[in-house]
């Protein structure tokens, strides 16, 4: 592992002091999600074609409800800390394991890939509930706008992912992990094993070719 | 495939390092007479002049901790 990374992932790595912070959660389903993400994992390394999407699945199950209950506690209009939780979900689901570089790949790639879905959603329920009028318009016209056109962008950017994906697999991924799940350029570094001048590189690469098929399309 | 994103890649970010009054040749010798690949790269390249901030940003409903 880069070892720039080390303290980010000892931080990572330390279950004690993000479990106090959670023990709403029962101990025995965390214990099962845990050893299920572990079993996944492994099963990903051996090659079953199925895997991915359980893990998928998994991760998102897990984030959804992590952010489910921080958005209990707080004010309405609140926005989602994505960083934080794609951490978080990692230490819940396999943090303490000590799993392997590849282990870390799989999961950070399948987290942002959540995380990604999660906000997605986020975006086309406010667009439906604007459409719906339940949207206080006479106060808010202005910033509804403003509001608006961010989320139409997000969901054009959505698309044109997908096509970055079937071109470039890599640097799809590599959007995914800055983007929706806010790492940084080291710690997207660790996560795909490439250096950070490579990071920085494909990151423009992408934000280019994104925009540009966004204007095609 | 794999091989083609890696030369779009490179050649996209060797381009950003020249001078715009050299990246017409230097696109000319990097692409070595593939049209495809150099249309691709120079649509890149002004989709890369207008990025501003674009995704530099948190997406909406999503903020850094």
């Amino acid at each position: 592992m880069d070892r720039s990374l080390a303290p980010a992932f000892d931080q990572l790595q330390n279950p004690n002091g993000a479990r106090d912070a959670h023990e709403l959660y029962s101990a025995p389903r965390l214990m099962d999600n845990m050893s299920d993400a572990t079993v996944t994992l492994a099963a990903i390394e051996a090659g079953d074609p199925k895997a991915a999407e359980q893990l998928l699945v998994l991760v998102y199950d897990e984030l959804r409800r992590l952010a489910a209950s921080k958005l209990a506690l707080e004010a309405p209009g609140q926005t989602l800390q994505p960083t934080a939780l794609v951490h978080e979900a990692w230490i819940r689901l396999v943090g303490d394991r000590y799993p392997s570089f590849k282990d870390r790949t799989h999961f950070f790639c399948a987290a942002a890939e959540a995380m990604r879905h999660i906000l997605i959603d986020r975006a086309r329920q406010k667009k439906t509930k604007r459409h719906g009028g339940d949207y206080l318009r006479v106060d808010f016209e202005e910033l509804d706008l403003a509001a608006s056109s961010a989320d139409d962008q997000l969901l054009a950017v959505n698309e044109a992912l997908d096509k970055l994906a079937l071109e470039h697999p890599v640097q799809a991924d590599l959007v995914k992990l800055r983007y929706f799940a806010g790492l940084t350029n080291e710690e997207v570094s660790g996560v795909l094993g490439i250096s950070v001048s490579t990071v920085k590189n494909y990151w423009t690469f992408s934000r280019a070719w994104l925009l540009n098929e966004i204007k095609l399309g | 495939m794999k091989g083609d994103s890696d030369r779009e890649i490179a050649i996209f970010t060797e381009a950003l390092k020249v001078s715009h009054r050299e990246r017409a040749s230097f696109l000319e010798r990097a692409c070595g007479g593939d049209e495809d690949l150099r249309c691709k790269v120079e649509a890149l390249l002004k989709a890369h002049s207008r990025l501003g901030n674009f995704l530099e940003e948190p997406p909406p409903g999503a903020s850094l901790d």
